[in-house]
């Protein structure tokens, strides 16, 4: 960390300091994402966040997957002292979070600013040079019916915390390794500071907090509380004026026994909802997760053989277009309303619908490329041994070297694994990261509580599973992460077929 | 259902192997439906076509008496030189075919060419034949075992009943 020099939302000339909140088991994930498609860099993560920094601009940013919701980071510290039984105390601590420091807030507006400026401009050029007035509507409206989605949503988390988030810090252990010594930070950022302040409009800002606090904190205050004296702190620190219906700025403040940090959210809708997505059925994030794992190469024959509504393949297809997708479901209601998403993303074109059995695919063996699929589980769907005939037709069709990415209930992953010698590295990532000092490896799934090896990178691993006995035929599993569907833990799992199966 | 997921299908009726293909395709309402050229992508398409199996189908849906065509008109982002009109023939002779240019190209190369990647008239023929001739309504029948499946709004249906899938 020693060459991280600051977390504060500074503006070095290397770009903007962002983070971005992210399903829990999705970090990974998005820790790859960003440093792909932003090239982003001082990549690290806590659980259910992920911090870069990056010079991309908004319409890049926009361009995310992996992530719920983006913001540009403002402060990350430690967390505030709340040992102390004296409210006012805990009230001072909280107020420090915007009075110490308020170069950080200065910095991160005008950062914000400059980016909503850009974006401003490039959106004007774009409308001069082609004139798409009748589309421009439909996305307004499309826009206002999700801003009153989100703002439910935001409502929601400031009436309190979410039960996922509490369970999520429970597992965060290392805490300090993010923050480094304020001072140095503060000298480096004197030069930015006098230009922040420059800007002008500062005074005629209008704002509002929204909050979520767990842990110790969540004791003492409520969310609304923090929310309500940081918002007044604010007014008095900057001139900005409250405004909770339609603020220009919104400050997002989040309060644990693990950490503290401020941003601003960069955009009013999550990055999770898809425009183009009519009816979701898994969520966003986890189906682009699964296609991103599967190497989809342009000109391959990629099957999801439960496709559902097609989720996966949506996110599959908008991410990799020169591919030929079939999804395949046993519901007439399924399919219908498959084709209806397909319809309304503009995809009928990319991706092919039958009404078949997962096990029984009207398909030769090895003709397909890749296989992803989100198998169904819960009360609707008893599986139960079923889930190892499911992966025996799968493996008759795949090519050799093809790969299947699976999203797997712990009970499917736990029956699949029975067959799989226990040595093999079941790694919940972490060390990809290539930050040592922030590897936090998430706990891996099983009861067993012992740590399996993790492996140094998503190849080291498929590499070590090589001499392993495969756990059927000849299916290898390479990789292995849990994710958080919410309620429940699910895993994707993503295996390869060694060799042909009469070998 | 396009005619290269036709060309990747095969029957499962159990004890059929290999027979199962290719599966007898009968169209009753084919749509033309104009598929962005996408030239790369056709040429990587190709490698995997079963040739006789494609020129058989593509080879159905021409001749086929009362199949009919039915071109997206104003839809799509093909919005080339088409003008609406109405339902075409597709089993009309040979020399009417420049009145309806949606169809004349459902002629397939009798095979793959020398250097087809950077043929453009051949991977367009390709493409229009693979990707553009979308079967809405019709059947697949099984060549060994005769079972028929059925094809509604473009979507086969291949469930079995319990008592195929019985080993």
């Amino acid at each position: 960390m020693a060459a991280v020099p600051t977390d504060s939302g500074s503006r070095p000339a290397a770009g903007a300091r962002f983070f971005c909140t992210a399903g829990r088991g999705l970090e990974p994930f998005l820790m790859r994402e960003v440093r792909a498609r932003l090239a982003a860099t001082q990549v690290e993560y806590i659980s259910g966040k992920v911090f870069f920094t990056t010079c991309s601009d908004l319409n890049m940013l926009k361009k995310l997957k992996s992530a719920e919701r983006l913001f540009l980071l403002i402060k990350k510290q430690f967390p505030l002292n709340v040992s102390s039984v004296s409210k006012g105390k805990i009230l001072s601590e909280i107020q420090r979070l915007i009075n110490d420091d308020p170069e950080s807030w200065l910095n991160a507006i005008s950062t914000w600013k400059s980016l909503l400026e850009l974006d401003a401009k490039k959106d004007k050029l774009f409308q001069r040079a082609a004139n798409p007035p009748k589309r421009k509507v439909e996305e307004n409206d499309i826009i206002n019916a999700k801003k009153l989605k989100t703002e439910q949503l935001q409502e929601l988390q400031e009436s309190g915390e979410c039960p996922l988030e509490k369970q999520t810090e429970e597992e965060t252990q290392e805490q300090g390794d993010f923050f480094t010594e304020r001072e140095k930070s503060q000298e480096a950022f004197q030069n930015d500071v006098v230009k922040a302040a420059d800007a002008k409009n500062q005074s005629n800002l209008t704002f509002r907090v929204s909050c979520r606090c767990s842990g110790a904190i969540a004791k003492t205050f409520t969310a609304q509380e923090v929310g309500r004296i940081t918002g007044i702190a604010l007014m008095k620190q900057f001139g900005w004026k409250a405004d909770l219906r339609n603020p220009n700025l919104e400050i997002f403040i989040h309060l644990n026994d693990i950490y503290s940090v401020v941003g601003i959210p960069v955009f009013r809708v999550p990055l999770a909802s898809r425009a183009y997505i009519k009816t979701a059925g898994l969520r966003s994030t986890i189906a682009w997760a699964l296609a991103s794992l599967a190497e989809i190469q342009a000109g391959a024959f990629v099957l999801d053989p439960m496709c559902g509504l097609g989720t996966i393949l949506l996110e599959a297809a908008k991410e990799w277009p020169d591919v030929y997708y079939v999804g395949a479901d046993v519901s007439d209601s399924q399919l219908l309303g498959a084709y209806d998403n397909l319809k309304a993303a503009g995809l009928k074109n990319k991706i092919e619908l039958l009404q078949v059995s997962v096990i029984d695919l009207p398909l030769p063996s090895e003709s397909v490329d890749v296989i992803i699929s989100d198998i169904p589980f819960g009360k609707k769907f008893k599986l139960g041994e079923d889930i190892k005939s499911i992966l025996q037709e799968m493996e008759r069709v795949l090519h050799v070297g093809g790969a299947i990415v699976l999203l797997l209930s712990e009970e499917h992953h736990r029956r699949l694994k029975d067959g799989e010698q226990s040595s093999i590295p079941l790694n919940s990532e972490g060390s990809h990261t290539g930050e040592p000092s922030i590897k936090k490896c998430l706990k891996p799934g099983g009861k067993t509580g012992t740590s399996e090896a993790v492996s140094s990178s998503f190849e080291a691993s498929s590499q070590e599973c090589l001499d392993k006995t495969p756990p059927f035929g000849s299916l290898v599993p390479v990789e292995c992460h849990k994710v958080s569907l919410g309620r429940t833990d699910a895993f994707i799992c993503k295996y390869r077929k060694l060799h042909s199966l009469g070998l | 259902m396009k005619l290269l997921t036709h060309n990747l299908l095969s029957s499962h009726v159990r004890g059929v192997g290999p027979r199962g293909f290719p599966l007898r395709l009968q169209a009753t309402e084919v749509r033309i439906n104009p598929v962005e050229f996408n030239p790369e992508f056709v040429a990587r398409m190709i490698p995997k076509v079963e040739w006789a199996a494609l020129l058989e189908a593509a080879d159905t849906v021409r001749t086929l008496p009362h199949a009919r065509a039915r071109p997206e008109w104003g839809g799509g982002r093909g919005r080339s030189h088409r003008r609406p009109g109405s339902l075409a023939r597709v089993g009309m002779p040979r020399g009417d075919l420049g009145l309806c240019p949606q169809l004349h190209l459902v002629e397939v190369p009798k095979e793959p060419i020398e250097g087809y990647e950077h043929d453009e008239k051949f991977l367009r023929k390709m493409h229009h034949v693979l990707l553009e001739v979308d079967v809405l309504e019709g059947t697949l029948q099984c060549p060994e075992s005769g079972r028929l499946f059925p094809i509604s709004r473009g979507i086969p249906n291949m469930l079995l009943s319990d008592e195929e899938t019985e080993t």
